[in-house]
Parts: C-alpha cells; sequence; structure tokens
C-alpha cells in the first residue's frame, strides 16, 4: 500500500519535460525579442542581431516540431497510450476541485480538492494523474502549439506567403496571428514557473517532474495516515516566504506587462507611420520583467535536472557501499 | 487515475510503466518500438514539414524584421498595412480576445495558488523547528536517509 503518489512522469516524460522547456523558452527569448524589440533590444544583441535570433527561432521552431509530434506518436503507440488520452480529458471532478479551489484561497474549505493536489498526502488511488491545472496546460498547449507551429511554418519563408497572396501585407497578417498567439503562451508559462516552482511543500523544485517514478522512493507502509496531507510534518524553507512574494509580484507584473503591451501595439505588430512616439519606460520595465521571470523558470527547470543528476549519483554510491558492506548491487 | 480497476492493482498506466522502466532491464519490447518508431515518424515529419516550406518557397531571405525601428529598417519598414484579406484581420482579433480572456483567468490563478500557497504554509512546521523525527520521513520521501528524502520530495498531481 502507497500512502504517498510521489513521482507521476516516467522517465520519457521527463525528458520530454525538460526538452520541451528548454525549445518553449529559446522560442520566446527569440521571438519575443523580435515582437518586443524596442523592450527586448539587449536580447537581441545578445543573440546575434536580426539574423541570429531568427535562426536561433527557427531551429528551435524545428525542434519543437519534432518534439510535439514524437509526443503525439509516442502516446498514441505505446502499450497503454489510451489510458494516459483519458487521464488528460477533463471531469466534472476538474470543475469542482477549481470551485474549491477558490473556496480554499478564500478561507471557506478546509482543504485543496484531490484533483488540484499538488501535495500528495493521500494515497495514490485518491490521486489522479493530473490536477485539473495540468489538463488545462495540456488542453490549451496542444491548441495553441498546433496554431503556432502551422502559424510558424507559414511566415518561415515570408516570400512564399507573398508569392502566394501577391501581398505584403497579408504576410505581416500572419506574423501578427502568430505573435499575439505566443502572449497567451508566455503568459501561462509564467504561471506555471511560479506555480510549480514556490509551492510551499517543493520549493524551489517539484522534483516529480525531473525524477522519474521508477526512481522516485515510495513509501510502503501502514496507511495509518491517510485522511491527512501530512503537510504539518513538513519544515517550511527559511526563504520560502520572501522569495515567493517577489515571485508572485514578478509573475503579475509581467504577465499584465505583456498583456498590455501586445493590446497597446494593435492589431498589427508594425506601426502605420515610420516615425515612432513609443518607449514607454513603464512597459519597458513591465516586459524585462516578464522576461525575468521566465529566464528564473528557465533556471529551475535545469536545477531540477541538477538534482535528479545529484540524487542519482547518490544512489549510486549508496548502492556501492552496501556492496562492500556484502550487499548486491543491482547495477 | 480514476477510471482504472482496483482489483489489478489500480493504476494500469503505472504497471505498465513499472514494466517498461524498472531498473532491472526488463523493458516492455512494445515501448521500445513505440519510442523508437516515433522519434523516426516524428523526425521525418518536422524534416518534410519544413522543406515542403523550403521547396514552396524562393531560396533567399529578405526579410528579418517585424518592427522596423532598429537603424536599416526590417521587414515592416517598406510594408504598408492594408490586408486584403479579411479572414484574417477576423483572426488577429479573436486571438487579442483570447488573450485579454486568458490573461485575466492566468492572473485569478496565480492569485489563487499565492493565497492557497500562503494558507499551505501556515501549516508547515517553521524553519526553526526541531528536524523531523524518523516517522515523518514517510511524509515527504521513502525510506531513505533524510539527504536523500531532502532532494526527492515529489509527489505532485500535475
Amino acid at each position: 500500500m502507497t500512502s504517498l503518489d510521489h513521482g507521476k512522469f516516467s522517465r520519457v516524460t521527463t525528458m520530454f519535460h525538460s526538452l520541451l522547456a528548454l525549445t518553449v523558452f529559446l522560442l520566446f527569448f527569440t521571438g519575443y525579442a523580435v515582437a518586443f524589440n524596442d523592450e527586448l533590444w539587449w536580447l537581441v544583441e545578445l543573440m546575434g542581431g536580426n539574423t541570429g535570433v531568427l535562426a536561433v527561432h527557427r531551429v528551435a521552431g524545428f525542434a519543437l516540431i519534432f518534439l510535439t509530434a514524437f509526443w503525439v506518436f509516442y502516446m498514441l503507440l505505446r502499450a497503454g497510450g489510451s489510458v494516459s488520452l483519458t487521464a488528460v480529458l477533463p471531469t466534472p471532478g476538474d470543475v469542482a476541485a477549481f470551485v474549491q479551489d477558490m473556496k480554499f484561497a478564500a478561507g471557506m474549505a478546509d482543504e485543496r480538492h484531490p484533483n488540484a493536489r499538488q501535495f500528495a498526502g493521500y494515497s495514490a488511488d485518491e490521486i489522479p494523474l493530473l490536477s485539473y491545472v495540468g489538463k488545462g496546460v495540456i488542453a490549451i498547449f496542444a491548441v495553441e502549439l498546433l496554431l503556432l507551429m502551422v502559424s510558424g511554418l507559414l511566415i518561415w519563408q515570408k516570400t512564399m506567403l507573398i508569392d502566394f497572396y501577391n501581398s505584403q501585407s497579408v504576410v505581416i497578417a500572419f506574423v501578427a496571428f502568430h505573435g499575439a498567439l505566443g502572449v497567451i503562451m508566455m503568459m501561462g508559462v509564467m504561471f506555471h514557473t511560479f506555480e510549480h516552482g514556490f509551492h510551499p511543500a517543493f520549493y524551489p523544485v517539484e522534483m516529480k517532474a525531473f525524477l522519474p517514478k521508477s526512481d522516485t522512493p515510495e513509501y510502503h507502509g501502514d496507511a495509518e495516515s491517510e485522511s491527512v496531507t501530512g503537510i504539518e510534518r513538513l519544515r517550511l524553507k527559511p526563504s520560502w516566504g520572501w522569495v515567493t512574494n517577489v515571485m508572485g509580484v514578478l509573475t503579475i507584473i509581467g504577465v499584465v506587462s505583456i498583456l498590455l503591451a501586445s493590446m497597446s501595439y494593435g492589431g498589427y505588430p508594425i506601426s502605420q507611420t515610420i516615425v515612432f512616439g513609443e518607449g514607454s519606460l513603464l512597459r519597458t520595465v513591465g516586459i524585462n520583467i516578464g522576461v525575468l521571470v521566465l529566464f528564473i523558470g528557465l533556471f529551475l527547470s535545469m536545477y531540477g535536472n541538477v538534482l535528479r543528476a545529484r540524487y542519482m549519483r547518490q544512489r549510486r554510491q549508496e548502492a556501492r557501499t552496501a556492496a562492500t558492506d556484502g550487499g548486491r548491487t543491482d547495477d | 487515475m480514476s477510471d482504472t480497476d482496483p482489483e489489478t492493482g489500480g493504476d494500469s498506466d503505472h504497471v505498465a510503466d513499472e514494466r517498461t522502466e524498472s531498473d532491472g532491464g526488463n523493458r516492455g519490447l512494445s515501448d521500445r518500438a513505440a519510442f523508437w518508431i516515433s522519434a523516426v515518424l516524428s523526425l521525418a515529419l518536422a524534416v518534410g514539414s519544413v522543406w515542403l516550406i523550403g521547396v514552396r518557397a524562393i531560396q533567399f531571405e529578405a526579410l528579418q524584421r517585424v518592427r522596423p525601428t532598429v537603424e536599416g529598417g526590417g521587414v515592416g519598414a517598406g510594408w504598408i498595412q492594408g490586408n486584403t484579406k479579411p479572414a484574417l484581420d477576423w483572426l488577429i482579433t479573436l486571438i487579442h480576445f483570447a488573450d485579454v480572456l486568458m490573461g485575466v483567468f492566468i492572473l485569478v490563478m496565480i492569485f489563487m495558488h499565492w493565497i492557497a500557497f500562503r494558507r499551505l504554509a501556515a501549516r508547515m512546521r517553521p524553519h526553526g523547528a526541531p528536524r523531523r523525527n524518523s516517522d515523518a520521513v514517510a511524509t515527504d520521501g521513502g525510506e531513505r536517509s533524510d539527504s536523500a528524502s531532502d532532494t526527492t520530495c515529489g509527489g505532485d498531481a500535475e
């Protein structure tokens, strides 16, 4: 009997998640350097100017097509794939979980709904594979990634579109569509960073996304504590409070700034005239804060892999030590 | 997962995964085959889609930039507004609408999690509290030592 459900990701999932994160972050850094280059000019310069930025953007775009296609094929072809597919479909319980989360935040509920549970102190069969937020992330990403990849491919060679439509403005419309669509994803990734990096029980990273469940130790004892989450027994890290407050503020500023900037630029990312009356300091600061949040997200994603490597090394050392004591090594 | 049979040990995905990912090297052939077939198919799709765009296009890159603010101008500099495809205008408006809707929703979610995290943190033991005893290791690790459990306190449901 497992009273905890540590580790939900398989080895392939952890690798896919890390590679997808790296790819998407690269696409954000390059794509937003282009879209908001008044505000993120330093990012353009850092990546080798416009040619460099677009080259990196396209290499990452290619990787994104490869990774998502791989994931879809793998999910469909592998044994038990259909189970994974049903696990991502929303259920009425997910709506209830959202409502209960609102109540929990307002102090009107004592616990978070099992479908919202990040801290899994309950028995494994009480906890769904994905929380309602996780399901939402997958659903939104699936639609967005598909649209982003198709529109991205279409504007890959703009001359092709110009040829096809006999109009430059149509091409810019495709670019605008592509960019505005990316805004939703960028805001979502900022939220994702905050949500998974700053849960008090997991801060600063949730290892379950990096350590496959086959390598995660699980406690198989009696189930005396099943009705409680067990969070009372955990110690809060000393820096959690202020770091989380700072990150919360930065995430809010980042999301609002990106949103407002995408609005104030209007429907098209080019101006009506060549002369610009831009240069809003507030917007520049806000968008750069948003990019900072993304950098922290990228850092945490890499840090999770560092922790995994450290943990696996520790385990190998322990196995070796055990062998010299007369035990046997499995590997 | 809720739709699995508890009689057979619960989560069938988990069972499948244990078969695939056990340390003993007893990997299911079907999963391994699935992995490699997926890799080949997706590489073909990625190369094919970029190739398709490549052969249809004139092979030169004359257009670099969206916002023509940097010296020398860019993609947009010489381009006038005048989209002749109303469907594209409509799609852009739709995406802007989705941006606002999702942006507001995401802000709600951030605030909600921020507050929920504060409530959860208030239940945890403060930093100064003594280290947990050996019983409590079960809450965030497993049967391993403290140092191991510290780095592996996972268990998220997303």
